[in-house]
């Protein structure tokens, strides 16, 4: 179960609103490598883990997932409010405000809808963890595309902090998949499914 | 928000932080002493700066509605808001 606390892991103070950045930085929200994928992947992962420690790991990790889609949520809502609809017709945050109004909704910045593609479960450990590893990696890439094209520092404040949570649960995740490397059994030379094959 | 709000929610979220990154390392260094003796350094802190600001400023869980006179769960701002921050 969950806890719900009623304050930003990080603060979220935008004082001038921009619908254009919106129409990028919801892709960490619901694009490919964004943040409702992450805290998905790994809270879903989680039962299938061999180790209670690999278990906390993802359940620590994962929760702290849902806090980041909650900050990207609050961007993007600070972003996009009081605008005037009219600024906005020929602008690239066109076409989700005709679908979307100002309402937060997982999309990539493309536009596509969130999809549970994005979610990757295998019911492996090795297979998720490595995929937990290339996520993070993803995710700081594109929280570092989201960087080179923003200037203003409100935005870019919270957006430092997000890449840099990528950067750390990189470091754990590396941490997890050895302690299940270093707990296979010894026969299992080839590191087949120890979720499974037990 | 008051000055004073902010500057106690940023302490509150600053000793928070520290506890998100203390549990991820213990969670795969369980034996380090020194990581534990932080964590419980931190976990004690956070809980004298939570009562204090749901003592001044309202609950941070539903569960910590300290007023028996009135619902301030629901109260505005909620954490997305500009002046929650």
């Amino acid at each position: 179960m969950w806890i719900y606390e009623k304050k930003l892991q990080y603060p979220v103070k935008i004082k001038n609103p921009n619908p254009a950045l919106a129409n990028v930085i919801v892709s960490q929200l619901g694009g490919p490598d964004g943040e409702l994928g992450a805290a998905t992947r790994y809270l879903n992962q989680r039962f299938s883990m061999p180790k209670g420690k690999v278990m906390g790991i993802l359940t620590d990790i994962g929760s702290e997932e849902l806090a980041h889609m909650e900050m990207i949520g609050a961007i993007l809502y600070q972003l996009t409010r009081n605008i005037d609809p009219e600024d906005i017709v020929g602008t690239p945050f066109a076409g989700y405000f005709v679908d979307h109004t100002t309402g937060v909704y997982p999309s990539s910045a493309a536009g596509v809808p969130f999809d549970n593609k994005y979610t990757g479960v295998k019911g492996d450990a090795l297979a998720d963890l490595n995929e937990d590893l290339a996520a993070e990696q993803k995710a700081r890439v594109t929280y570092d595309n989201i960087l080179r094209m923003v200037d203003d520092p409100d935005v870019r404040d919270p957006i430092k902090f997000l890449r840099e949570r990528e950067i750390v649960h990189y470091q754990r995740f590396g941490d997890a998949l050895r302690l299940t490397m270093d707990e296979l059994d010894c026969k299992n030379i080839y590191a087949f499914n120890p979720s499974f094959d037990k | 928000m008051t000055r004073e709000q902010k500057k106690l929610l940023d302490e509150l979220r600053a000793v928070d932080f520290t506890l998100v990154e203390t549990v991820l390392y213990l969670d795969a260094y369980e034996n380090c002493e020194e990581a534990l003796a932080y964590y419980h350094k931190q976990h004690a802190r956070r809980e004298m700066l939570a009562k204090e600001y749901e003592r001044l400023y309202g609950p941070l869980t539903a569960a910590g509605n300290v007023s028996r006179t009135s619902w301030d769960w629901t109260k505005e701002p909620f954490p997305w808001e500009y002046d929650a921050n």
